[in-house]
């Protein structure tokens, strides 16, 4: 009960910050990124986390989102809601297929099918001209119920919808009968099963939920940026920024997610946009015409991988239960 | 012909995939370690190759020699500075840091080299023999696959002749039980990794002359070299060796026959099939899957 009055007082904050923060499309976007990593991030944690089969393939599932909206809406004209939904079954059928191939397998085999599957629909993505190959697709027009969607803040509340309801789910997950099974095959895939535990019903049904969510927020990403290809939707480096926010977070919480979200996303958006390099630049630290100035402001904004690659080491050697789970230590 | 040529293509391209993928079996054997930093050290070792020969004008076969000795010492390095540190850990999280790493090494090029592609260009990059009347054979792929040969033979009398390598190969039979005969298995660990590494830069300066030298290359052989160590047989060196031969001629053949589009979609619908049917490999040990 707590922690749903927790979940509904922060979306109730989350939902007045476009009103605090003005007309500001810039913070805006990134806050649009947070939500959307938090919402990722804890639909992955549902398998990952609760269940503990780490899957390297999640982009497979918000590509399929993403591209049947995209194809639906700008090659048939579809309600953008109905293309959502038929996204979900996409999504669905591609975990199906992948569950019935990969839950068979353990440890190193499961996480390497997992990357398999998702390059399989990546390449296939690339390579058919229905989803516009490299050039990926665009959509000029889109409209629902006369909202004005080319605006920022109706995508701010649906993406905030999602988080919360994904959480929601999460929540629910935790303390029920599934919750405990998946927890219980994390620990134990024999233990369980010889306790009379459907491996492959349970594995399954985290992963259609998991997979359905994510591609949901696929969907809504498509429709937002208005653009597709498949290095924005499909690349095995968005798979691995879903586990790592959740692993800096930590991972089977219900709340690792979300605050590993709130600290990666603007931190990559800062690396991202330079904004380090200006700062650097603006209190005279490092000069601009300086060869480290000119180096910094031209190479600065590739460097948030490896920021992100820096920080995946150090988590995994110093921390590897997550910001999260250090507290839960000195409980 | 054409039925020829690309397979015999596909066994010399297939040659120095077999060399990544057996350095990887390799580390899988003696330390239980999926390294997903793999790709990112081939990476590197297309660069060493490219400025061995653009800076120092060494001829990138002869660089070898310096490269193996470095990329020895640089996994060597890694092995006792992170990855023995997590030897113990569930796989998903020496999983998420070999990724990290492979991530820090890319992204690193890039800062360094920047995102253009380098060309190696050698005198004889694009010359090729004949040989049966009509079928043509690139010289560089000709002449990698006979030092890959060579290399593979020298790794083989090591693993089954001298000290080292038998405790390296009985440390990936059975580590507690290498233990307790004594076999110092932290130190196997590093060896391993060591030659992991080495034979990782070794291939990449191999397709150095004929590839695409870029920060971010080392995604694709990544996944090529998992490909072929399930294939073989997680842990298997011969597997490793053969898979890799395999890999080679299939992406050759469907490249001819299909499309070299759907080439890397073909490698990976053999893995999956191998993971369903298969999952010890071809010459793999049962039980470990």
């Amino acid at each position: 009960m707590k922690q749903i009055a927790i979940i509904a007082v922060l979306a109730g904050i989350a939902a007045l910050l476009p009103l605090a923060i003005g007309d500001s499309p810039y913070f805006i976007g990134v806050l649009i990124s947070v939500l959307m990593m938090a919402a990722l991030s804890s639909a992955w944690n549902i398998l990952g986390g609760y269940a503990g089969q780490y899957s390297f393939g999640h982009a497979a599932y918000f590509g399929a989102g993403a591209y049947t909206t995209m194809i639906l809406i700008s090659k048939f004209n579809f309600n953008p809601l109905v293309s959502m939904v038929a996204g979900i079954i996409v999504a669905c059928i591609i975990a199906l297929i992948t569950g019935s191939i990969v839950f068979r397998l353990r440890g190193h085999y499961f996480g390497l099918a997992s990357i398999a599957v998702a390059e399989i629909v990546r390449l296939s993505a690339l390579n058919f001209d229905f989803t516009g190959g490299a050039q990926g697709i665009l959509l000029s027009d889109v409209s629902l119920w006369g909202i004005d969607l080319n605006s920022k803040i109706p995508f701010y509340y649906g993406m905030l919808l999602v988080l919360v309801f994904t959480l929601s789910i999460a929540l629910n997950l935790r303390k029920s009968k599934t919750g405990y099974y998946l927890q219980a095959i994390r620990e134990d895939q024999d233990a369980a099963a010889s306790l009379g535990i459907n491996l492959s019903f349970y594995k399954n049904k985290a992963l259609l939920i998991s997979a359905g969510l994510t591609s949901v927020l696929g969907s809504l990403y498509a429709v937002y940026i208005r653009f597709i290809d498949t290095t924005a939707v499909l690349d095995l480096r968005l798979s691995i920024e879903i586990i790592l926010t959740a692993i800096i977070g930590g991972v089977g919480t219900v709340w690792g997610p979300v605050l590993g979200a709130v600290l990666l996303v603007p931190l990559a958006e800062m690396l991202r946009s330079n904004v380090i390099g200006d700062v650097l630049v603006k209190q005279g630290i490092v000069s601009e015409n300086s060869g480290l100035g000119v180096f910094l402001k031209g190479n600065l904004a590739h460097a948030h991988v490896l920021v992100y690659g820096i920080i995946t080491v150090l988590c995994i050697l110093y921390m590897p239960k997550g910001i999260l789970g250090l507290f839960r230590r000195k409980k | 012909m054409f039925f020829l040529q690309s397979l015999l293509s596909g066994i010399l391209s297939g040659g120095v995939y077999a060399l990544a993928g057996i350095g990887m079996s390799l580390v899988f054997g003696v330390m239980n370690i999926s390294n997903f930093a793999h790709g990112d050290l081939m990476m590197l070792g297309m660069y060493l190759a490219y400025f061995a020969f653009t800076l120092l004008h060494i001829d990138p076969y002869l660089s070898l020699m310096l490269i193996i000795p470095t990329a020895f010492l640089f996994g060597f390095i890694i092995e006792k500075v992170f990855i023995h540190r997590i030897i113990d850990h569930p796989h998903q999280n020496q999983i998420l840091l070999t990724i990290g790493l492979g991530l820090i090494m890319s992204n690193t090029a890039l800062l360094a080299f920047t995102s253009d592609p380098k060309i190696l260009t050698t005198s004889y990059s694009s010359s090729a023999v004949n040989i049966l009347g009509g079928i043509s054979l690139s010289v560089p792929l000709l002449l990698s696959f006979v030092i890959t040969a060579v290399i593979t033979g020298i790794l083989f009398l090591f693993l089954s002749k001298t000290t080292t390598g038998l405790a390296l190969w009985a440390t990936s039979q059975n580590r507690e039980a290498a233990q307790l005969m004594g076999i110092n298995v932290a130190k196997m660990s590093a060896i391993a990794f060591g030659l992991g590494t080495a034979l990782a830069a070794t291939a990449g300066a191999l397709i150095a002359p004929v590839y695409y030298i870029h920060p971010l290359a080392g995604h694709t052989f990544l996944l090529k070299a998992f490909t072929i160590c399930v294939l073989g047989g997680l842990g298997s060196v011969v597997g490793a060796g053969i898979g890799g031969i395999i890999i080679g001629i299939v992406e050759s053949m469907s490249s001819t026959y299909l499309s070299s589009d759907w080439k890397d979609v073909v490698v990976f619908i053999i893995f999956l099939a191998v993971l369903l049917l298969r999952p010890q490999g071809l010459l793999g040990k049962k039980g470990e899957q």
